[in-house]
């Protein structure tokens, strides 16, 4: 690969990856024109499938903001996904018996601190005793997956479901949303944006938004600096289950009004790539949170064409993989 | 009879966990992170049962299911070394690729019905006892094997030395391949048949015997043993008592990860990693 430049490597990188999944599509022996159009614009092709979008976009952003917010701090947070299980569990299981906009309410603030427990061994692990934060949350997410597919099967399972879910809340228990026309846009939605909103500003803003990035960008000049990066660290490893546990909670008590195995199609793993997505601005994970949301969509509707819902996983890496070829073909050169 | 169920299913799951510790290894070693052998080996479980039953031979099945892991190894290696990407964000782009591309291959390709062709999985257990001692071997006394120790611990250095990290990286990323596809063909072969994400986190589970084994192969392997048994022995352990109370079985398969995170906080030994690992 030595001589071969930068924008031939990207470009090689693009147009193999496009090669790779028109070959796939015609391997169905679907109408390729029609599965694109259709991967890409079904999420506006009618207020259900818009409402679907909406209801994947919210915890994509939110899932979004906590993987964000740990990278800022140099932290891969692959734990997001096991913090949004639980804080999912935790928020309908409180959630449930109180009921109402209490119930809503402490439904979410439960599943934050439960996100927050959970993510807490992997920060403090990481800036106290020196293991690598990937490796233990994968073991939490592992954990989380057990632990709440064990729950939602006996002491929180609906007696009368046949399957493994919790009991649902009432609709009046739910948050509502404003409706507009056929589309009743949740207030969830709009939380969302005021989480990336205010964690934009907290990190641009703040001195303790500006110690983050400081640790995150060079750790030893920071601890010249006088910022005490192991406890910049732990709390962002802290803040980042949070985040994730609320989304988790959020998905719960607005949209899914319960939790069954299966209450998180990788939402927490797409959030990597949302995150990746939106670079280096906070502010981009909202449209980055967006595409992800069509493509999921679109790949959920392709099914009709007799295309399996893998593609969207497939096209998700992909372009998990060319976004990160071009954020890092900046901060690091080949070695030749 | 009880007894002889365990043990085998004992051998089993320690060899799929062992010759996929054992390639994590090879990847690590060199300096490439690998949290894809998941992916890996259910692309290479999926390949296996999709080839093999549609050319009929067992043999082909296993080889293309080994090549179809190489495959991914190469893409790994292109993302990280070519692409310079961040090694955590590349894994993760492979497990996702290959959870898609698997579900995809087996809704598309392979047809309801086909009967299936196996190699008996005697082979695999003598594979994953000789991928053991062999991979000891290497590490311990050959050349070939210290040149990845240098280019893992340093990558800098070795190269002033002489060596090339990105074509030692490359070789250490196929040996990664082949072990994985073995893995995963196993899983395939003890299942009779592929399902959605079959792999079920056991790629996880070796990483995690790759850790608390210290990245050293005998101890590694014997963590892969600790670690099977736990997973065979559920079926005997669940429903024990623990304290007054009945233990599930999921208790009993989160064991691994819960040691693994006890090992990680310095508790159980110290686990040591390769100071040159994700570094270019």
């Amino acid at each position: 690969m030595k001589g071969v430049s930068l924008a031939w490597r990207l470009g090689a990188l693009i147009v193999g990856s496009i090669v790779l999944v028109v070959a796939a599509l015609m391997a169905t022996q679907a109408p390729v024109g029609e599965v694109v159009q259709r991967l890409l614009l079904d999420s506006f092709s009618g207020p259900t499938s818009f409402s679907e979008t909406l209801k994947r976009f919210c915890p994509y952003v939110i899932a979004g903001v906590a993987v964000f917010w740990a990278l800022r701090a140099g932290l891969f947070n692959i734990g997001v996904e096991g913090q949004f299980l639980i804080g999912g569990m935790v928020g309908i299981a409180v959630s449930l018996p109180i009921g109402g906009f209490g119930g809503i309410l402490l439904g979410a603030l439960a599943g934050s601190v439960a996100g927050m427990l959970w993510a807490i061994p992997a920060g403090w692990i990481k800036a106290y005793r020196g293991g690598h934060e990937v490796i233990s949350t994968i073991m939490l997410n592992q954990i989380a997956i057990l632990l709440t597919s064990h729950l939602v099967a006996g002491p929180l399972m609906d007696k009368n479901a046949g399957f493994p879910t919790t009991a649902s809340l009432a609709p009046t228990s739910m948050l509502g949303g404003i409706p507009f026309g056929p589309v009743t846009v949740s207030w969830a939605i709009l939380i969302a944006m005021v989480v990336v909103g205010v964690f934009s500003w907290w990190l641009r803003r703040t001195v303790s938004g500006f110690e983050l990035s400081v640790t995150g960008a060079n750790p030893t000049a920071a601890q010249f600096a006088g910022i005490e990066v192991k406890r910049t660290v732990f709390q962002a490893m802290a803040w980042s289950g949070a985040v994730a546990g609320f989304g988790g909670a959020l998905q719960a008590v607005a949209f899914e009004g319960r939790f069954f195995e299966g209450f998180s199609s990788g939402y927490g793993f797409d959030a990597l790539g949302v995150a990746i997505l939106a670079g280096g601005n906070p502010l981009a994970i909202l449209p980055s949170a967006f595409a992800f949301a069509v493509l999921g969509q679109g790949a959920t509707a392709v099914q009709l064409n007799g295309v399996p819902k893998g593609i969207s996983s497939v096209i998700l890496a992909l372009l998990i993989a060319v976004f990160a070829a071009f954020r890092y073909a900046k901060v690091r050169p080949i070695h030749d | 009879m009880i007894e002889s169920a365990f043990l085998m299913n004992l051998l089993v799951f320690a060899s799929i966990l062992g010759l996929a510790a054992l390639g994590g290894m090879f990847s690590e070693r060199s300096g490439v992170i690998n949290i894809a052998l998941e992916g890996k080996m259910l692309m290479a479980a999926c390949v296996t049962g999709w080839i093999g039953g549609t050319s009929g031979s067992a043999l082909i099945g296993v080889t293309a299911g080994v090549v179809a892991a190489i495959a991914l190894s190469l893409a790994h290696y292109l993302l990280t070394q070519v692409y310079s990407i961040e090694h955590i964000v590349a894994g993760m782009a492979i497990n996702v690729f290959a959870y898609g591309a698997t579900n995809f291959i087996a809704l598309t390709f392979i047809k309801p019905g086909t009967s299936n062709h196996f190699l008996p999985i005697s082979v695999y257990l003598g594979l994953a006892l000789l991928a053991s001692l062999v991979s000891t071997f290497v590490f311990a006394r050959t050349r070939a094997g210290l040149r990845l120790l240098a280019v893992g611990e340093s990558p800098e250095k070795s190269r002033v030395t002489g060596l090339d990290p990105l074509r030692v990286r490359l070789q250490a990323l196929i040996v990664t391949g082949v072990l994985c596809g073995l893995s995963g063909a196993l899983i395939v072969t003890n299942s009779g048949a592929f399902s959605d994400n079959m792999t079920s986190g056991r790629g996880f589970i070796a990483l995690a015997a790759l850790i608390l084994g210290g990245w050293r192969p005998v101890r590694a392997t014997l963590a892969c043993l600790a670690f099977a048994a736990f997973e065979a022995g559920q079926i005997q352990l669940q429903g024990t008592k623990l304290f007054g109370y009945e233990t599930p079985a999921a208790l009993w398969n989160a064991m691994p990860y819960v040691i693994t995170l006890v090992a990680l906080a310095g508790f159980v030994g110290r686990a040591k990693a390769p100071a040159g690992l994700g570094k270019a």
